[in-house]
């Protein structure tokens, strides 16, 4: 068996730079999280399926458990380290905070990223259509219903805001 | 003076760190120089170990080290499992298996490498020589002569049988007009936490001592096992837990693996993790559910029950991580629920089978409600009779409490009566009635799922005693003021979810007189909590709670004394602390006196000489609180299901739930364990499922076969609360977050078995999967 | 779950592609959306020691509309086709299809040519492709080819792109509107969650002359190998709620159903009736 066999990528991540040496297999989830130390995006299952390691690549989320780190050179990335660009809590966040969308937190980062750019698509949804969107996310403490309850509230939000604008 | 804390749904502390990804579990933790564990497991279901070799594997690039059972056998005592129980047979584990595999994922070697890529590489490599053996995949026929042993050292695959009678069961079977006999199997099910588990063990050889940084509900027990096993002294070990990303029950044994990497570190003197994968979560870390259960009734004209009967046998798997009748005992205790059954005989086996080893998991007792509910369904088709007046004449009022179960459980303030009656006028049965009628006759098979819960929590010590095994239930706090008039706290239990951050702040918050922002709670860490038996069975806000708040308010009575001192007068009577401030009452009103709890600490801190008379320097409570031997809950758990009948497909379009959850601190909190607690319920009944095939392979080693419902499936759920305070621990609570499960197992069960009544057939096991229906439905629609 | 080490190549040309797939030869993979290949990845169950990611291949991203045809380029993610003017005018069926594929982020990656050249028995656009009668053009060192999708499904997970070949676009008829002619489409699966693979699906067509209601196009998938045609099985009728009961258990009735240890064939075969009855109630209730 070969040494091991590493390649330069330059990942652009949450608006910066990062130039890393990674074999081609490396996950990009486990890329972020030990060659960017960002270890906001989670590992639940690596096939895809709880979507809990689900960030943003050009504003479309995506598992970043089914992609490898040097497939991502010139794509922008946003993982939830990088989804609030002032400080601040965004709609989303802020809404799962005041109806406890939340518990342990595993698959809290995979929701809002996956959220964030959906509810950017379609700003008015319906309670079927919130839990469809949300059913690539799994979530084993919630039961799903303040979640539910958190995104329909941060749509009205930025739907008020839009309109303010 | 503000209102109290408690009872207030406060936003959770927490949940910062958790929306911007700065949580901190398992993973995150960097460890400079860490090395990485990887098991290779057994593929087959029974085994016997011939020869592991190991060269290759040891040669492979990153490659620090290969260790198999013999060598865990040098470094770590094997585990006894021997309670004194009457009917349990003692069994012993080594660490990593020797002799022989017993289940399909089976750790059999240990490979630590410089990252989990090329370990994972170097596994291929291994190559173990097994002569393979029977394996019994069923719990009925691992228990026919001549089977396979599971445990060679047993007579036979029985592995615990306990019989208990109460009364005089046989001559009202004897003399009853009807006997109704019926079924419940449930499935094998897994905790699935959407964090599988990990661990990164850090010996420090300079200093002797082990550092095990784990995501685990009960630190200390947790600390004493390990020390034990590694034949250390207890101080030379912390237990460190970080964030947990769930546990459900999951996360409490010390698991071999866990041991195996402290172990490794020890040997290595180096720090060694290790990250189990989803594959390895689901076919090797711990199983649960799998019973089945017959009830025979006997029963009056009008259903009144007249003596009960139950027999269980539980699937336990392979190993015993926990005395194998530890769940299934609490079925028998508790089957009763809120039914008056003084004639009752139970008969409860465990058997070993070639399955991953069994454990409790959120709601070990779950199917419970659903045996009880259905029995008296069961009583009522026989009858002809309406089950919810079957369920009428058969409950417990409030003037029957304090109600001593057949069992010996006592019943003292639960409310199911009011829960129930509550429940069926505002769900509208009549309206529902109609609705069901006019669907049925267009084809639409709608059903309204009933189940009564009456949830057994927190576990005190005279529990375990009188149920003669080892075990304690105390859980310990303290409470600190520190010189600034910050304010610390800590108990033994530790988070995966619940907000304890949050609850616990607000306990302390109004048991001392401060704001809950002001309070910090701290746990996880051995070092610095208190020894407390963690959090299980739906202990934390009852004993954690009820700790925390004779810690704090012991706190305010020496911060008061100090007040008291500080202005001159001869008690502390008129004094309180409201949000860190010391009043004083004068003519009825209270008013501040100007000093605050920073002042307070001041003087204990750091001019001890100005405390009274006697009194020890610092600001800082602990205790040790043990609650009663069981502490009930009550709810009704009402569901409306739609059977598609040419497809088996099963819809849930409402769910209701009245509980009655004691004093709680946070509603907000609460309402969230109950969501939680019920889709897990209602995931387990309609999706979930561990499937072996006959030769032992586990079918279910991915997130696409081993299915959790997701937010199409669990449906809204409606909360009414009717909560009434338990008189018996210092904060009125009662545990509650079980008992969802309980709800949800039982009422999906009967609301299908409701729509499905037109075809006169019964679902009696889980999973309800479409092509089961379709099974019960084939020929009669 | 890490996957075994693979050398890695991203080619920006078709040309540069088929070059490295004839390099390579049997230990090249190619790699598009990732979200089928992946998971086998991660979990070893495939081992390729080289993957040719296609990801850069710009001119397979490409919709347009080309001799009564829609060309739909390989490359195309699954949300596009959800959400695209022309596949929602042209091939409403396979945008609908589309949007249940997965999960939103499943459908950000995942691809059509992936999904077809992966052939799963039990994924929605390979019964598209044959019921909508698309032909998959496949470019190989010496040019393209257009093969029907009758025979390009050859069997699970097999279809008849060779190891040197890659899928470039796929080929749609436009519907024919005529004046005296409806047409309307039904699509239904069932699968135990939203997301999941489904165990059937039914894809028809069904078109309404002078008051009579043919099917010149019934897919069924989940049941075999590859997914299959059986209009034959549904004589032209009045479209009434009888003759869908009846067409429905026709098709079930004739379906050829694969026994399979975890989901009986009869039950099987009872999905499909229900599946095929309502995806006729659909068509027929889109017809215009």
């Amino acid at each position: 068996m070969s040494e091991v066999q590493t390649v330069p990528v330059t990942l652009r991540v949450n608006g910066e730079e990062k130039r890393i040496l990674v074999e081609p297999r490396k996950l990009l989830s486990d890329t972020l999280r030990e060659d960017c130390h960002l270890t906001g995006t989670h590992v639940g299952c690596e096939h895809g399926v709880c979507g809990a390691c689900t960030v943003l690549v050009d504003g479309r989320p995506m598992r970043s458990c089914l992609l490898y780190a040097v497939q991502m050179a010139g794509r922008a990335i946003t993982t939830i380290e990088g989804v609030s660009s002032d400080g601040q809590l965004t709609p989303v966040q802020q809404a799962l905070h005041e109806a406890h969308g939340l518990q342990c937190g595993f698959c809290t980062p995979g929701i809002v990223l996956t959220m964030e750019a959906w509810l950017a698509e379609n700003p008015a949804p319906s309670e079927a259509e919130i839990r469809d969107a949300l059913s690539g996310n799994l979530c084993r403490c919630t039961g799903y219903h303040n979640i539910v309850v958190a995104i329909a509230e941060a749509a009205a939000r930025l739907r008020q805001a839009k309109a303010g604008e | 003076m503000s209102k109290p804390a408690i009872g207030q749904s406060l936003p959770r502390k927490e949940d910062h760190r958790f929306l911007t990804g700065q949580g901190r579990y398992l993973d995150d933790i960097v460890v400079p120089g860490a090395l990485h564990a990887h098991f290779v497991r057994s593929p087959h279901a029974h085994a016997r170990i011939l020869a592991i070799h190991t060269e290759a594997a040891a040669r492979a690039p990153g490659v620090v080290r290969v260790v198999t059972g013999r060598d865990l056998a040098q470094w770590t005592t094997s585990l006894r499992m021997a309670p004194p129980i009457q009917g349990l047979h003692p069994v012993e584990m080594t660490t990593l298996p020797i002799d022989k595999v017993r289940f399909i994922g089976d750790p059999v070697a240990c490979i630590v490498a410089t990252d989990r890529y090329l370990a994972e590489d170097a596994a291929e490599l291994i190559a173990v020589e097994y002569e393979e053996l029977a394996a019994v995949t069923d719990m009925t026929r691992a228990l026919a002569p001549g089977v396979a042993l599971v445990d060679e050292l047993l007579a036979s695959n029985l592995i615990s049988h306990q019989t208990f009678s109460a009364g005089d069961p046989a001559r009202r079977f004897a003399e009853a007009p009807v006997v109704v006999e019926a079924e419940f199997h449930q499935h094998r099910q897994t905790h699935a936490p959407i964090e599988t588990r990990g661990c990164c063990a850090q010996w420090d050889e300079g200093r002797r001592h082990l550092t095990m940084h784990v995501g685990n509900q009960v630190p200390h027990p947790y600390r004493t096992q390990l020390a034990r096993r590694l034949r250390l002294s207890e101080s030379q070990v912390t237990v460190v837990s970080p964030d947990i990303g769930g546990g459900f029950g999951q996360k409490i044994a010390l698991y071999r693996e866990e041991l195996t990497v402290a172990a490794l570190s020890r040997a290595l003197k180096r720090p060694v993790r290790w990250r189990e994968d989803r594959n390895e979560n689901l076919l090797a870390s711990c199983h649960a559910r799998e019973d089945s259960v017959r009830t025979r009734a006997a029963v009056d004209t009008e259903g009144r029950i007249l003596a009960l009967e139950l027999k269980i046998i539980e699937d336990f798997g392979a190993y015993c991580f926990y005395p194998a009748n530890y769940v299934a005992r609490v079925v028998a205790l508790i089957v009763s629920g809120p039914y008056r059954i003084s004639n009752y005989a139970s008969d409860v086996k465990s058997v070993l089978t070639n399955k991953c080893g069994y454990g409790p998991m959120r709601a070990p007792m779950g199917m419970v409600s659903w045996v009880m509910e259905g029995t008296i369904e069961a009583i009522a088709r026989r009858l002809g009779r309406d089950a919810i007046e079957v369920r009428r004449i058969n409950m417990l009022s409030r003037s029957e409490l304090p109600y001593r179960m057949a069992t010996g459980e006592v019943l003292e303030d639960i409310t199911v009566r009011e829960t129930f009656e509550t429940a069926l006028e505002a769900f509208d049965i009549a309206r529902f009635r109609e609705r069901q009628r006019a669907d049925r006759e267009r084809g639409i098979h709608r059903g309204l799922g009933i189940c009564n819960v009456v949830e057994s929590t927190t576990y005190g010590s005279a529990f375990f005693k009188a149920a003669g095994i080892p075990g304690s239930g105390y859980e310990a706090a303290w409470v600190k003021v520190e010189p600034s008039g910050a304010v610390n706290a800590s108990t033994g239990l530790m988070a995966s979810g619940q907000g304890y951050e949050t609850t616990f702040a607000q306990v302390v918050a109004d048991a001392l007189g401060v704001a809950p922002e002001d309070v910090r709670l701290t746990i996880g860490n051995t070092d610095t909590a208190p020894y407390g038996m963690g959090s299980r069975g739906a202990r934390g806000g009852t004993a954690g709670g009820g700790a925390l708040m004779l810690a704090g308010q012991a706190l305010r009575e020496k911060v008061l004394s100090i007040a008291a001192a500080l202005l001159g007068l001869n008690s502390s009577g008129e004094l309180r602390l409201a949000r860190g401030q010391v009043e004083r009452r004068l003519g009825g009103e209270w008013t501040g006196t100007g000093l605050s709890l920073a002042d307070i600490a001041q003087v204990a801190y750091l001019d001890p000489l100005r405390l009274p008379s006697g009194m020890e320097p610092g600001l800082e409570a602990h205790k040790a609180y043990d609650p009663p031997p069981m502490t009930y809950s009550n709810s009704t758990h009402l569901c409306e299901a739609v059977v598609h009948t040419a497809t088996g497909r099963i819809t849930l379009e409402r769910y209701l739930v009245v509980e009655d959850c004691g004093t709680v601190y946070n509603p907000m909190i609460v309402a969230g364990q109950q969501h939680g607690a019920i889709a897990m319920g209602i995931s387990g009944v309609l999706l979930e499922e561990i499937v072996y095939d006959g030769s032992g392979q586990n079918r279910s080693g991915s997130f696409a076969d081993y299915m959790l419902a997701t937010a199409v499936e669990i449906p809204s759920i409606e909360i009414i609360s009717q909560h009434t305070p338990n008189r018996r621990n210092p904060t009125g609570s009662k545990g509650m977050s079980e008992g969802g499960v309980m709800g949800a197992i039982g009422s999906v069960m009967s609301a299908v078995n409701d729509a499905l009544s037109p075809f006169g057939v019964v679902a009696d096991r889980q999973p309800l999967a479409p092509d089961y229906i379709r099974s019960l439905l084939r020929g009669k629609a | 779950m890490k996957p075994a080490r693979f050398s890695y190549e991203a080619p920006t040309t078709v040309a540069g592609a088929l070059a490295a797939l004839a390099a390579r030869g049997d230990e090249a993979k190619i790699i598009a959306g990732g979200q089928s290949l992946a998971p086998m990845l991660n979990m070893r169950l495939a081992q390729p020691g080289h993957l040719i990611d296609i990801n850069g291949l710009a001119e397979l991203e490409a919709i347009r509309v080309e001799a009564n045809h829609l060309v739909i380029g390989a490359l195309t993610r699954h949300a596009e086709l959800t959400r695209h003017g022309l596949v929602k005018e042209c091939a409403p069926m396979l945008a609908h299809a589309a949007s249940t594929i997965g999960h939103y982020a499943i459908r950000q990656r995942g691809t059509i040519g992936g999904s077809l050249a992966h052939a799963d028995p039990a994924a929605q656009l390979p019964m598209v492709a044959l019921a909508l009668d698309a032909s998959m053009e496949i470019a190989c060192a010496e040019g393209r080819r257009l093969v029907p999708a009758a025979e390009f499904f050859v069997s699970i997970f097999t279809t008849a792109l060779q190891p040197d070949e890659l899928l470039t676009a796929v080929h749609i008829p436009l519907p024919v509107s005529h004046k005296d002619r409806r047409e309307g489409w039904g699509f239904r699966l069932f699968a135990r969650r939203a997301g999941d693979f489904a165990l059937v699906l039914v894809a028809c067509r069904l078109v309404e002359t002078g008051g009579r209601i043919a099917c010149p196009r019934l897919a069924i998938g989940g049941i075999g190998p590859t997914p299959v045609r059986a209009e034959d099985a549904v004589t032209p009728g009045t479209g009434d709620s009888k003759w869908i009961a009846c067409a429905a258990g026709g098709v079930a009735a004739a379906a050829g159903i694969e026994e399979n240890e975890r989901i009986s064939g009869e039950f099987r075969r009872e999905l499909l009736a229900a599946c095929t009855k309502d995806a006729l109630g659909d068509a027929m209730e889109r017809l215009r």
